[in-house]
């Protein structure tokens, strides 16, 4: 019975067993050590029950879970398909990278001051914004997210940071004030939150003030949670000043959900790039949206002389290939962009968890100090290398591969701008290539500006959690079918239309 | 009714923009929590404003007669408790701010923005 | 067996980072170049294959839905650089290990480890067979480059043309990515063989100019051509055993390979030849000039170089079967000779430290193999019988008299390779046979490792062309048909009788001596030239990288610089923007509710009191003001909800407004209360409108919303079910923890996390403070009337709190409503006596409270999971205590949940908050 029952909670596991944990580990406070075998623990448990998840849901077909036994569309209803799988999956991934590192980089007094709980809470609401069916309790994942998110981000309670989180507070809740009017329009109009019901109830009906301005509503909101330009100002405005481990969290994790849910509420619900779709004129918008995000990302990314701020910067620029893949408004487009998701939040993870070891070795983030780490860290060198490379796009690294298919998916579109789109797309590629290569020469090759001598030791746990973003990298530049299938899947399964769910009413 | 209530709702909105993009922090809170209540108030609306009859089932009755619709007051609720709890939270970052740097204007909280500031003509110091 | 021997050399370059240590200072170089060897003698197997025309193919599924094989295809070009690869490979490791004697046995490992690396790189570019794996070897080729290029960091200048060189041969590998995939997208299929059969097909499609732009800008690049040719010259950064390798014998000349490839599709997209051979003529007359404008030993090497690329990218653009052949035998005789000067000059610098031409002289007697090499070498680049480079340059002629084009191209050849020839007389004669005494004594004498690269590259220039029957079957014409498409009958021979070829060699190499004679004078004359620096292109290079700096660092100073303000101004305005974008693209106006206008007064009024509270708030200069102004709205608004048919809303915004003011005005007693307007008149202008903008928007789409016909099956089922199924009367907190009540778990872990946080950030905080015991003021009598009124308050609060808790389910109330109450009662405690009190009278942490609340909320949805497999779905049990029926259920635990978080969480802000102000 308990087999059973563990069966068939496969698809709340991922967010229940996170939550339970960050209860117990609220519990707890005090006790670091306890506090943090808590988090590993559910850690490993949430990352067997998405692995288990996701084994079930690759070839297609869908998990559903209705809460309370309230099926669609009157029940809050759990919707594991191949796309929430995998994204849950390498966000899996992705926190174990962070549990790794935090090993080294949180001490007992940010485990005090709530490292774990809130670790926790935010990866359970990035697993239930992944996971659920429904509209509003996306918006409920996503202001768990913020509040998680404000609290690792001021954990040393630094000037720095509360400024960073105030900025990152107001605007947020701007976006996702937009998001709950909009959500509430829709229910106004549709008369239920069920993404499936919604999408059947949209379909059919002439477009109107309500549901167009709904939708924009919408967009902004997850735009804005994405990094999108002209909404991204939240994000350059606090990430540096995040600790590292927390800032490879939020790189990782937060703007890929948002952009999860733009893809789902985008397409699942109202239809864009399919023949029914519910309101005109999104995918324009995005693809004037992904290149401008793009260069102005990019371009202000070389401008940095902190490690921090320019891997901000590029956490936005490379949102913008996400985007872009949406705005395609085709199958292709968006599997390139689901191959893109997983690429960026591995690479991405893995860029600040390597800018933390880089501070720890050279006492700092500032490049005009920083220099000649390869003498002394030559294998973490190479580790960074392969992460620097794959964003700009390199074979045979997971990021050329996303890359190329981005690129590919605009060519084989019929957008009018789609050539444009994919010369922004390849110039901003070299652009990166640009920053980080310069951000390599700086850091690792050049002699050492900083008076005092050798580097100092990197922590076994960081370059091992370096180590293991890297390995996800170069793994999936040598192995990129199964993702490229799933992500395949995944597109079919978003643009077929309703996400149909459980009961019925 | 829905008029009136569209308009209040928006007025409010209208109202809670304009004190969020005072450069004072205390007033951007307050501003952002009169938005919430606006949005509130829209949500609310979704359910169609049409009777003073609560959702309650009565004694004796085993479904629910004519009366408000149940469904956005869930929601409002729930948005009224998290808008609460960020409000909260925000002014707690708005002291916790003015401890740290002395003042509550928007444009003279500078440490973010002084940290790794790349246009700024001397390296930084942190860490 | 093609990717046998491909997997053997990546495994030899992996391992050669940990054997190079090991095989020490004289063997590193030799044992290593056992790999490089190895796979040359594998691929001398091939030749009986490749001599019968075949091909060798293999094909694995790499990534079958893309249709990305890895697909690897020996032919006859494919077959002349693998050799040319692995042969020179191993001379250079060979060369190598001695070069880098000196040095730590980590460099000289790091160092060789890179060499067989980028061997492997070329082997895998031109064993390709499929678009992306060529290109996954291309740009690999650029990265080890820009690692070799700068392998010795601490110069800025080995820095700085490391990153040229990756920059611009990297950023020439998009386009071809771009040409790629449109070639992909084009044929459906990415193979090297079938794009290049089917190019008229490309070139009658629609993306035939960018195709074939692509493709030229990625070989330009790579191969150096103007005017992105100024990378090679700086990349002589690189140790010299790098420069013989990338930049004479292989990475360079992959350009021209991919180019010769495609030959095909230059001819067949109009104006194709024309650009490739313009290109390659500007390049040619650039190299040649700045070759004799150089200085620098390898510098002049480095811009003939240029300048012979631009003579093999001329070749292959001329049309016509001599055109290949002499594209064939040029890049082989230059492979060899401009290796073997490489090595030359870079044991001339290894020896003496110097790097001008100028300062060298007479080495011919310190260095006396490495001089013949040199002169054996030189002759073959002077196109002198009997060596290779005559024979080529034979060719070369005979190529450009049998094509089409015009005498331009020849005036430019002939002029071109008379500077060569001064450059082949110059290299060699000036720094060994001339200027006697300018050196008098080297560092070192030649050892073998030095001299085995040079003298058997420049043996081999020789013997081929005296002994050219094998390599004429096995190499030449193998390759020639795969790149002209057709067997092509060609002599290799010395002498063909009186040929307009033979005269053309003659003219070249009177007017090369010439040049040779008047160097020094001509040397001068136009380095004297300033105009020439001038128009460089590599200032075209440093003026775009200035562009994007002052790009990058304006787009920084507006991004990151501006006020909060702004960019929250911004970001409404994009939202309102985006709005309107869909309003016009949909092209849709507002309806109205068809209701009548009946306004009940009493909500007319409230609505006008909010509004009125609202407008104050906005405007309201005092803090306080402001804060009552917005407490004031809430209290409308939970006013609006209750006489609308909502008294759970009213409850729960009421108590929750009523806690807000109280928790604010803690917050505010810590600060300034003076709040001085921030804004000028121009900007609350501005606001205001941004302000109506919104406020517009809102009023536009809830009313269109509202007059929308609304669909309530949801709510009736719920209005259905709701008794009868879920056992409660109060239909909203049924959803709230039964319905939906996933959507309350989550808002419950946010308002216990909020509790964290907020007692994270407030209070004191040392070691004790972290785990949130530091001792709290002492408790302080509060005003009398407090007092007075304070137990039976509390008292009321606290029952009043359990009641809602208990029968939410049924009656208004709920968890929320009774955290939110008994909050209130905590409130009014430290509101009299101060926290102390109030935290005495509740033992637990507050965060403990809310961490078990969460703890009970999510274990109230496991019975439900285990008895029926859904998460959350309630159990309920019908009892009978002392004879009256209780119906309860798993609802209560998790609504019991709720309150405690919500209790704790509210606590913990109070007490945090006032932590903070008493501090």
């Amino acid at each position: 019975m308990i087999g059973e029952a563990l069966r068939a909670g496969v698809a709340v596991w991922p967010v229940v067993v996170p939550l339970a944990a960050a209860a117990l580990a609220l519990l707890l406070r005090g006790r670091p050590a306890l506090q943090r075998g808590v988090m590993e623990g559910a850690l490993a448990l949430t990352l067997a029950a998405v692995a288990a998840l996701l084994g079930r849901v690759a070839g297609g077909g869908r998990v559903v879970m209705a809460f309370g036994g309230w099926g669609a569309p009157v029940g809050i209803t759990f919707v594991a398909d191949a796309l929430s799988a995998l994204l849950a999956t390498t966000a899996g991934m992705v926190a174990l990278a962070v549990a790794i590192f935090a090993r080294a980089d949180v001490r007992a007094r940010r485990r005090r001051a709530g490292f774990d709980p809130l670790f926790l809470g935010m990866l359970a609401a990035v697993n239930g914004a992944f996971l659920t069916g429904d509209l509003f309790n996306l918006y409920v994942w996503f202001e768990l997210m913020l509040v998680t998110a404000l609290g690792l981000l001021t954990l040393d309670r630094r000037p720095a940071q509360v400024d960073g989180a105030l900025r990152y507070a107001a605007m947020s809740m701007t976006g996702a004030t937009c998001m709950l009017l909009g959500i509430g329009l829709l229910y106004g109009v549709a008369g239920t939150l069920d993404m499936g019901d919604l999408s059947a109830a949209l379909a059919g009906r002439p477009p109107s003030v309500a549901v167009t301005a709904a939708s924009y509503l919408l967009l902004a909101g997850l735009a804005l949670k994405a990094g999108v330009f002209p909404l991204f100002f939240w994000l350059p405005a606090s990430y540096h000043t995040a600790p590292i481990g927390v800032a490879a969290a939020l790189a990782g994790l937060l703007t890929k959900a948002a952009f999860y849910a733009c893809l789902r509420v985008l397409v699942t619900v109202l239809g864009v790039g399919t023949a029914a779709a519910a309101v005109p004129g999104v995918p324009p918008l995005l693809a004037l949206l992904a290149a401008a995000t793009m260069l102005v990302s990019v371009l202000a990314a070389i401008a940095q002389v902190d490690v921090r701020r320019l891997l901000a910067f590029h956490v936005m620029g490379q949102v913008a290939y996400l985007v872009m893949g949406l705005s395609l408004a085709t199958a292709a487009g968006a599997a390139a962009a689901v191959v893109y998701t997983v690429h960026t939040m591995l690479v991405q993870t893995g860029l600040f968890l390597g800018a933390g070891a880089i501070a720890r070795a050279g006492r700092g983030y500032d490049l005009r100090l920083l220099g000649g780490l390869i003498r002394e860290h030559p294998v973490f060198a190479a580790l960074f290398a392969a992460l620097a490379l794959s964003i700009s796009g390199i074979p045979p690294l997971s990021g050329f591969w996303a890359k190329a298919l981005v690129v590919d998916a605009a060519f084989r579109s019929a957008a009018p701008w789609r050539g444009w789109l994919a010369a922004a797309a390849l110039v901003t590629g070299f652009l990166t290539l640009y920053s980080m290569s310069t951000l390599w020469t700086r850091a690792f090759q050049r002699p050492r500006r900083r008076e005092g001598g050798a580097a100092h030791r990197i922590p076994t746990a960081m370059v091992v959690a370096v180590g293991l973003m890297a390995a996800c990298t170069v793994g999936l530049g040598v192995a990129i079918e199964p993702v490229v299938r799933i992500s395949r899947v995944a597109a079919a399964e978003l643009m077929a239309g309703p996400a149909q769910g459980g009961g019925a009413p | 009714m829905s008029v009136l209530l569209a308009l209040a709702a928006a007025g409010l909105a209208g109202c809670g923009l304009y004190m969020i993009l005072s450069r004072h922090v205390v007033r951007m809170v307050l501003g952002l929590s009169l938005l919430g209540t606006a949005v509130n108030l829209m949500l609310f609306q979704a359910g169609r404003v049409r009777t003073a009859q609560p959702p309650l089932i009565r004694e004796g009755a085993v479904r629910l007669g004519e009366s408000a619709d149940p469904v956005p007051q869930a929601l409002v609720l729930t948005a009224i408790v998290i808008g609460f709890a960020l409000t909260v939270i925000l002014a707690a970052l708005a002291l916790r701010a003015f401890r740290g740097e002395g003042t509550l204007r928007s444009d003279e909280l500078r440490a973010a923005r002084a940290l790794g500031d790349p246009l700024a003509p001397e390296p930084g110091r942190d860490r | 067996m093609l990717s046998t021997l491909l997997a053997a050399s990546l495994a030899g370059s992996c391992a050669a980072w940990p054997l190079g240590r090991l095989l020490g200072r004289r063997g590193a170089g030799w044992g290593l170049a056992l790999v490089p060897a190895g796979l040359f003698a594998a691929f001398l197997g091939f030749g009986p294959q490749v001599a019968a025309g075949r091909t060798v193919t293999e094909r694995l599924a790499w990534v079958p839905s893309l249709g990305v094989d890895f697909a690897l295809r020996l032919d006859g070009f494919a077959y002349l650089f693998c050799l040319l690869v692995t042969g020179v490979g191993a001379l250079v490791v060979v060369y190598a290990g001695a070069y880098f004697a000196e040095r730590t046995a980590s460099d000289r490992a790091r160092f060789l480890a890179l060499l067989l690396l980028f061997m492997t790189a070329m082997l895998g570019a031109v064993l390709a067979d499929d678009l992306l794996l060529l290109f996954l070897f291309w740009e690999m080729t650029s990265v080890v480059s820009f690692l070799l290029i700068g392998f010795d960091g601490g110069s800025p200048s080995a820095r700085r043309s490391a990153l040229m060189s990756l920059r611009v041969t990297a950023g020439g590998g998009l386009a071809l990515l771009a040409a790629v995939l449109l070639v992909g997208a084009s044929l459906g299929t990415y193979s090297v063989a079938e794009a290049v059969a089917r190019a008229p097909e490309l070139a009658r499609g629609p993306w035939a100019v960018p195709i074939l732009g692509g493709i030229l800008v990625g070989a330009f690049t790579k191969s150096a051509q103007f005017p992105f040719h100024f990378w090679l010259p700086n990349a002589m950064q690189a140790p010299t055993p790098a420069s013989a390798y990338l930049h004479s014998a292989t990475m360079v000349k992959l350009g021209v390979y991919l180019l010769a490839r495609f030959e095909p599709l230059v001819g067949a997209v109009r104006g194709g030849r024309d650009v490739v051979i313009g290109v390659a003529l500007a390049t040619m007359l650039v190299g040649a000039f700045q070759a004799i404008r150089a200085e620098n030993y390898k510098a002049v090497l480095a811009y003939s170089t240029v300048a012979s690329l631009g003579i093999l990218v001329m070749l292959v653009g001329l049309d016509g079967p001599m055109a290949s052949v002499a594209a064939v035998g040029f890049l082989l005789a230059h492979a060899l000779y401009k290796a073997t000067l490489f090595f030359c000059a870079g044991t001339v610098i290894h020896a003496t430290g110097l790097t001008k031409l100028r300062q060298l002289g007479g080495l011919g007697r310190l260095l006396p193999v490495t001089a013949a090499a040199s002169l054996l070498a030189s002759l073959s680049m002077a196109g002198l019988p009997p060596f290779l480079g005559f024979v080529s340059k034979e060719f070369l002629f005979e190529a450009q008299i049998e094509s089409s084009w015009e005498a331009a191209p020849m005036a430019v050849a002939v002029l071109v390779n008379a500077v060569i020839v001064g450059v082949a007389g110059v290299v060699t004669l000036r720094p060994f046979f001339l200027g006697r005494g300018r050196v008098r004594e080297v560092k070192h004498r030649e050892v073998p490792g030095l001299l085995v690269g040079p003298v058997a590259l420049a043996l081999l220039g020789l013997v081929i062309s005296l002994e050219p029957a094998w390599f004429d079957r096995t190499v030449l014409r193998p390759a020639v048909a795969a790149v002209y498409g057709a067997p092509v009958d060609v002599q290799v021979g010395l002498w063909h009788g009186v040929t307009p070829m033979l005269l053309l060699s003659a003219v070249v190499v009177g007017v090369g001596t010439l040049l040779f004679v008047y160097w020094v004078p001509i040397h001068r004359r136009l380095r004297a030239e300033t105009l020439l620096d001038r128009v460089e292109a590599e200032h075209g290079y440093e003026a775009l990288l200035r562009g994007i700096e002052a790009a990058a660092a304006g787009v920084a100073r507006r991004v990151q610089r501006a006020d909060l303000r702004a960019q929250l101004a911004t970001v409404v305005a994009a939202a309102c923007a985006f709005v309107g974008w869909g309003l016009l693209a949909a092209g849709v106006v507002p309806r109205v509710p068809a209701e009548p206008l009946a306004v009940r007064a009493g909500a007319a009024v409230a609505g006008a009191v909010g509004l009125g509270g609202a407008a104050a708030a906005a405007r309201a200069p005092p803090l306080l003001g402001a804060l009552l102004g917005t407490g004031l709205v809430g209290l409308v608004a939970a006013l609006l909800f209750l006489t609308n048919g909502a008294p759970d809303l009213a409850l729960t915004q009421f108590a929750v407004e009523s806690l807000l003011v109280v928790l604010l005005t803690a917050a505010l007693l810590a600060l300034p209360l003076a709040a001085p307007p921030t804004r000028a008149r121009a900007a609350r202008g501005r606001d205001a409108a941004l302000a109506t903008a919104l406020a517009a928007v809102c009023f536009v789409a809830v009313l269109d919303m509202s007059a929308a016909e609304p669909r309530t099956a949801v709510a009736d089922f719920f209005g259905a079910r709701s008794y009868t199924e879920a056992f409660g009367r109060n239909v909203v907190n049924v959803i709230l923890v039964d319905f939906r009540g996933f959507d309350t778990l989550g808002e419950t872990t946010v308002i216990a996390l909020a509790a964290v946080i907020a007692w994270s950030l407030l209070g004191p905080r040392g070691r004790a403070a972290d785990g949130g015991d530091a001792p709290d003021p002492p408790a302080r009598p509060g005003p009398f009337v407090l007092r007075f009124a304070t137990p039976a308050f509390y008292w009321l609060l606290a029952v009043l709190s359990a009641v809602v808790l208990l029968r939410g389910h049924n009656e208004i109330g709920g968890g929320f409503v009774g955290g939110l109450t008994a909050a209130l009662a905590f409130a009014v405690v430290a509101l009299a006596y101060g926290v102390g009190r109030a935290r005495g009278r509740l033992r637990w942490h507050p965060l403990a409270l809310a961490g078990t609340g969460l703890l009970l909320a999510v274990a109230s949805g496991l019975p439900g999971l285990a008895a029926h497999g859904d998460y959350l779905r309630h159990l309920w049990i019908d009892a009978e205590v002392l004879g009256v029926a209780v119906k309860q259920g798993t609802t209560l635990l998790f609504d019991l949940g709720v309150y405690l978080a919500v209790l704790g969480a509210v606590l913990a802000f109070l007490f945090g908050l006032s932590r903070e102000a008493e501090r």
